[in-house]
């Protein structure tokens, strides 16, 4: 019996590839896993697909090669490509293998960014899509539920997913060290620009509503107010505005500072000193940096937002880390698990099981009738193992039989026999 | 005298104490609900303590160094308590850390009942050395917000993240705090001050003691930090470091008058 996992990602494979051997959508991934089932060798499936990788996930009691090879043949034919055409591009895990690289996608720390939480909804989606076409079963489901349960320790764990690491974001949690009740507060933006606009929807995301918009040209700073439900506001009146908003956001092409030390010295105290923030993302700078050094003025330029990004980006590969550990342990157990359906161990147990019953029902039994004469005591201890063994024949025969549903066989014996009463 | 109460209240600040400590050295939030529940259960125990001596001794219980320490504690950890339900601050771990290191003190005074003169028993010298005490435990609460929000403001300004700046509330939350705290001391404190001198002009005619003259200083530099705030023309940082500075009048007016003068106020 093995577990395997034929796939393809962004550090594997070029876009070209993926998107070819992708399955876009819930019903290719049906009509994929229905092919997949019927399969020789295949017993249990399951698809993975997204933007940055395509995984197959089999559990079959053949050997790997040939499973290997109808995976392929599968991927060919499903997505009308030659095999030799994405061949090169592919990995494969066995066993082990497969199931901690499942268990470190689902959590995260096989994605292009590390830690970050879509991934775990994805696997969780996938998985319900081959429960919903009945083509997991004992194994499969049992790692899949394991794969997510390992998500979310990583996820409690470690530190793994806390820190922002994208320029925009990091921007909103800056601003929300500062400020308590965005919803309360106003923004300006001045200039325009695809980060400053992408900031600012984080922004407006996060509750601010009062949103104002500037421009050299008054007409596009009328468009751009449109857009994010804001007011446009005339650029001669721009140091007014300031005195009236909490976060600013710049961008524009000018070449020199728009917004000087002696414009916001000006400012604060209009403003009776309540706290700005400035988001210079225009370069050259917009904003003089000397506004940083004023009270309660916070300038950050885009290399301190990127500086910002890095340090979390680096703190996110420590706690990676942590979370390679977590799966380690998980891996571990899973194979604990696995082994417990071996055919010959459960035997064992069942009868060791059955012998121990025996023996203390022998005990009382003697103690009891202390006067009979040994050789019917002989006669007794012969008639309990016979009986045993003539119970325990069948049940032996049938579990150590090889056929398609073994391991559920198994897994129904420990329960019958109360085998792993003392886990959960 | 229930001295038991006060030692298990003592015992369970001190483990809410500990884990406070991890949770910050951690910069994690995990054990913060220990810590809450541990800090409410010595806060029970403690506040039997203080009500069955008010009982027995059929005085306020803040008459000598032990028991008004501990009230000291007792207050302080009422108001963290109190900030941590109402506001989604985290910061409960550093109001039991003040708390259980003023308790700590106050285990090593005398714990007999003082023996307070005739004439200075009464309701209202009770109201005025109860809402003393409890008027400085807000003051320092206050202090606690200031240093947090300097070490908040430092990480923000320099742009240097990964210290305590992670398990801390934002500025305007913290500032908002500390301002509601110093907004509810002062008129504790001026209250009780009132209180104390009208007794004290009644009992001894005008005469001035340490202990007085220090009172209305500390009462000058809140209701400095107070007009500024609201007159708004203000920086908050330099709020946060007159807010720091009272704090030190204040622990100095509490230990070290009460103690180089061996008395609460010397001539009575």
């Amino acid at each position: 019996m093995s577990l395997i996992v034929v796939g393809l990602n962004h550090k594997t494979a070029p876009v070209e590839i993926r998107e070819k051997l992708a399955f876009n959508t819930q019903n290719s991934i049906k009509e994929g896993l229905k092919k997949l089932i019927q399969t020789e060798g295949i017993n249990e499936a399951v698809i993975f697909s997204t933007c940055n990788r395509v995984e197959v996930y089999v559990y079959s009691n053949q050997e790997y090669e040939n499973i290997v090879a109808n995976l392929k043949q599968f991927l060919s034919e499903f997505h009308n490509i030659s095999v030799k055409d994405f061949e090169q591009y592919l990995y494969i895990y066995y066993d082990r293998d497969a199931v901690s690289h499942l268990f470190k996608v689902t959590s995260s720390l096989d994605s292009m960014i590390v830690g970050e939480p879509q991934i775990t909804g994805q696997v969780k989606d996938s998985y319900e899509v081959a429960l919903s076409e009945r083509t997991t079963s004992l194994i499969l489901n049992h790692l899949m539920n394991r794969a997510l349960f390992t998500a979310k320790r990583v996820r409690n764990e470690t530190k793994i997913g806390e820190n922002p690491v994208s320029v925009s974001y990091a921007a909103v949690g800056l601003i929300k060290k500062v400020f308590d009740e965005l919803s309360k507060k106003s923004i300006l933006l001045v200039g325009a620009g695809e980060m400053a606009e992408l900031a600012m929807r984080h922004l407006i995301g996060s509750g601010i509503k009062n949103v104002y918009v500037t421009n050299r040209t008054y007409e596009r700073a009328e468009e751009l107010a449109r857009e994010f439900n804001g007011n446009a506001v005339a650029f001669e009146n721009l140091k007014e505005q300031i005195t009236k908003s909490d976060i600013v956001i710049c961008s524009t092409g000018a070449p020199q500072y728009v917004i000087t030390e002696q414009m916001i010295k000006e400012v604060m105290p209009l403003r009776k000193h309540r706290p700005l923030f400035f988001i210079d993302i225009s370069v050259p700078r917009n904003i003089d940096p000397k506004c940083n050094d004023l009270d309660n003025v916070y300038l950050y330029n885009i290399d301190d937002l990127q500086d910002v990004v890095d340090s979390n980006i680096l703190e996110r590969k420590k706690e990676a880390e942590k979370a390679l550990k977590i799966v380690e342990e998980e891996t571990e157990k899973f194979f604990q698990w696995l082994n417990s359906l071996q055919s010959v161990p459960v035997i064992v147990s069942i009868r060791n099981k059955a012998e121990q019953v025996r023996q203390e029902e022998l005990e009382k039994f003697k103690s009891r009738f202390k006067e009979l004469p040994p050789e019917v005591l002989a006669s007794v201890d012969y008639l309990t193992q016979s009986i045993i063994n003539k119970i325990m024949h069948s049940p032996t025969v049938a579990l150590k039989n090889n056929c398609d549903s073994k391991e559920i066989l198994i897994f129904a014996a420990r329960r019958l026999f109360g085998l792993d009463s003392e886990e959960e | 005298m229930g001295t038991i109460f006060f030692e298990l209240a003592l015992t369970l600040y001190f483990a809410g104490f500990l884990l406070s400590i991890v949770g910050l050295l951690r910069k994690k939030s995990d054990l913060d609900r220990a810590v809450f529940l541990l800090t409410l259960a010595g806060f029970f125990l403690h506040t039997v303590y203080i009500l069955v001596r008010y009982i027995k001794s059929g005085q306020a219980p803040v008459f000598s160094m032990h028991e008004a320490t501990s009230f000291f504690a007792w207050s302080i950890l009422a108001v963290s308590l109190l900030i941590n339900l109402t506001y989604k601050a985290r910061i409960l771990s550093f109001g039991v850390i003040l708390g259980f290191i003023l308790m700590f003190i106050s285990a090593f005074f005398p714990r007999s009942f003082p023996v307070v003169k005739p004439e200075l028993k009464g309701f209202w010298i009770d109201i005025h050395a109860l809402l003393a005490v409890f008027g400085i435990a807000l003051f320092s609460i206050a202090f606690i917000f200031s240093i947090l929000y300097l070490i908040q403001e430092r990480a923000i300004k320099s742009k240097k993240f990964g210290g305590f700046d992670r398990i801390l509330p934002s500025l305007e939350v913290l500032d908002k705090i500390n301002y509601r705290l110093i907004y509810c001391g002062l008129p504790v404190y001026t209250a009780a001050l009132i209180v104390g001198l009208i007794k004290y002009l009644s009992l001894l005619g005008f005469h001035f003691d340490p202990k007085q003259i220090w009172s209305f200083l500390t009462w000058a530099v809140y209701f400095l930090i107070f007009y500024l705030r609201v007159k708004g023309d203000w920086r908050k940082k330099k709020a946060a470091y007159l807010t720091i500075f009272g704090f030190l009048l204040v622990i100095f007016g509490f230990f070290g008058i009460n103690l180089l003068t061996e008395s609460f106020h010397k001539r009575l």
